[in-house]
């Protein structure tokens, strides 16, 4: 099971998709709440959330299966159903069942192709691009859930499609298949398809995406790169440990450097950069054994700003400039 | 749209449930021709004999009507049913975002296979019910010279038959309720209705699905399974038949397509 013969039909081109003033509203419920982002090619972006916050409502109005209260859901400014070839453009994985339980997965492969306007034989070639190639005449209904997530992956790339839509898509797989999704997301953002992946496995997400996009109760909670949500947005911090930890604490009182001590030979600093810091120490000879810049990792930022708590409860700093809301 | 249809096909042909039918047809056609045939002898039980009058020789010929009756609004609902009772619609509808196209692929290829389960019908008759008719000294000739009274409306009967299913599917898309739904109104629910129109208002109720079919096919399925239309009972004339039917087979359609099938997909 390689990656390397993904076999673009077509180079895949660079498409945006564009989420404006979306709301979606169920009876009582408002399911997606005036939600605008914009998910950019050739990246992986997360599309993260606490179970019912409208990320999967927000990829099925994006795919035409669930019409939206107001606001609009694009690729490069046209909706999925005015699209002259989706499946060619879209490729989509929403649920780990979706085929018939006595059908082949062949032959599931052939109505999709035939569906979306391709050639059947594109079914060999994606069976074999998510390794279920030796289970080509076996029935979906016998399929375990990660071979079930491959064979919706597979219906997903029955186009080559531009573009990725990915519903919790390592629900079920083993290890070894979810580190193949995330090389294989990674091979696929590398063509410059556009690859946007809903998930709760945060660490996952964290090894795997490269903007992230963070909603809550249907509204947007965070926007921008891994890096910036985890590492600016929390504000700057730095770890030194150090066998002369009263001594460093003396001196960045002396600086007037905020800090707090953590242990006998440990201490945070905090609202610093390592370039103010290094040549404090240097010049008054502070012995150190270690120096880190810290951020809070993806989970920490998740859970603070889906807990409707603010950033700043859990992590002291200023917030940068990434997109973070408020609401 | 061609696409679409062979898709849809496809999925037909991997059904099971629609290969039940078919396994169904055969043996319930060859049921209606012994019927035919021990009743042209007589009280039933009596003796065997050929068919002798013009209405027992199109029910003959006819034979396989009382199984599509049933089975072609069954597969008609599987095409759509089991896409809700499986979740496929999802991928159906990521796959062909125009609803309407979808519908319309289903629709041509449901008229498809009920073409050919009417056909097979067709073949249980010739295989077994005119070769027994002509070993009881039948004329095989007089029998299939009324081909052409029964087996286009035998066939549009069935496609009316299916969409009709289809139809009701769209509108009803828990699976097992739409085909106990349709069963119970074919088998029970439409015999009781004639029954207690002709006994109460001395109505001919036949405007109903099955009576509808009945006349497109040829005046056929009198009594033999008809849904108790016994003797005396005044079908619709063939055109009337076939308009009461295509009213049966796009009025839920459309309704369903307006309705359900339209919804959001959560």
């Amino acid at each position: 099971m390689t990656s390397a013969n993904a076999g673009s039909l077509s180079a895949p081109r660079g498409l945006p998709l564009e989420f404006r003033s979306l709301s979606k509203q169920f009876g009582t419920v408002r399911a997606v709440d005036d939600l605008s982002f914009t998910v950019q090619p050739g990246r992986v972006t997360g599309f993260l959330g606490p179970n019912g916050s409208g990320k999967t409502t927000t990829l099925r109005i994006l795919l035409g299966l669930v019409h939206p209260t107001s606001g609009t859901a694009t690729i490069a400014g046209r909706r999925y159903q005015d699209l002259e070839n989706p499946t060619a453009t879209v490729g989509a994985v929403l649920e780990a069942t979706s085929f018939h339980p006595a059908r082949r997965a062949r032959t599931h492969l052939r109505m999709a192709a035939r569906a979306g306007g391709h050639d059947v034989t594109r079914a060999d070639e994606v069976l074999e691009l998510v390794g279920l190639g030796g289970d080509a005449r076996r029935k979906a209904g016998t399929f375990s859930l990660g071979m079930r997530q491959r064979l919706e992956l597979a219906t997903a790339l029955i186009g080559d499609p531009d573009i990725l839509v990915l519903d919790e898509p390592s629900n079920g797989l083993d290890p070894q298949g979810i580190a193949w999704l995330r090389d294989f997301m990674r091979y696929l953002a590398g063509e410059g398809r556009t690859v946007l992946v809903s998930s709760h496995l945060l660490a996952e997400m964290a090894q795997t995406i490269d903007d992230a996009i963070i909603v809550s109760f249907g509204q947007l909670k965070a926007q921008g790169t891994l890096a910036q949500i985890t590492s600016h947005l929390t504000g700057l911090s730095m770890r030194a440990r150090s066998p002369e930890a009263d001594r460093l604490c003396h001196v960045l009182g002396q600086a007037g450097l905020p800090f707090r001590r953590l242990g006998p030979d440990e201490v945070a600093i905090d609202g610093v950069t390592p370039e103010q810091v290094g040549p404090l120490l240097a010049s008054n000879q502070v012995v150190l054994y270690e120096l880190v810049q810290e951020g809070a990792d993806l989970e920490q930022v998740f859970l603070s700003l889906t807990s409707g708590l603010g950033f700043g409860a859990v992590a002291q700093g200023t917030p940068g400039a990434v997109g973070v809301s408020d609401r | 749209m061609i696409d679409a249809i062979r898709a849809e096909l496809i999925k037909m042909r991997s059904m099971p449930g629609v290969w039940v039918t078919f396994g169904l047809a055969f043996p319930l056609a060859v049921l209606i021709c012994v019927a035919v045939l021990a009743r042209a002898g007589g009280p039933l039980g009596h003796t065997f004999s050929h068919v002798h009058t013009l209405r027992q020789r199109r029910e003959l010929l006819g034979a396989g009507y009382f199984g599509l009756e049933v089975l072609a609004p069954v597969m008609g609902l599987l095409c759509v049913t089991g896409e809700y009772r499986h979740k496929t619609m999802t991928t159906t509808f990521v796959l062909r975002p125009v609803r309407s196209q979808v519908l319309g692929a289903k629709v041509v290829a449901t008229a498809l296979w009920s073409v050919l389960l009417a056909l097979l019908t067709l073949v249980a008759v010739v295989a077994v019910g005119l070769p027994w008719n002509a070993a009881l000294g039948g004329v095989t000739s007089q029998v299939t010279d009324q081909l052409g009274a029964v087996v286009p409306g035998l066939v549009l009967s069935a496609i009316l038959l299916g969409l009709f299913g289809l139809g009701f599917g769209t509108l009803v898309k828990n699976q097992i309720a739409a085909i106990l739904l349709t069963i119970g109104g074919t088998l029970v629910l439409e015999s009781i209705l004639i029954a207690l129109a002709r006994a109460i208002f001395h109505y001919d109720l036949n405007w109903l699905p099955n009576g509808a079919g009945a006349a497109l096919a040829g005046d056929i399925a009198r009594g033999l399974g008809g849904g108790g239309r016994g003797a005396g009972f005044h079908l619709l004339t063939w055109w009337q038949g076939g308009l009461v039917m295509l009213a049966w087979g796009f009025v839920p359609l459309v309704a369903g397509y307006f309705t359900t099938f339209r919804r959001d997909v959560t």
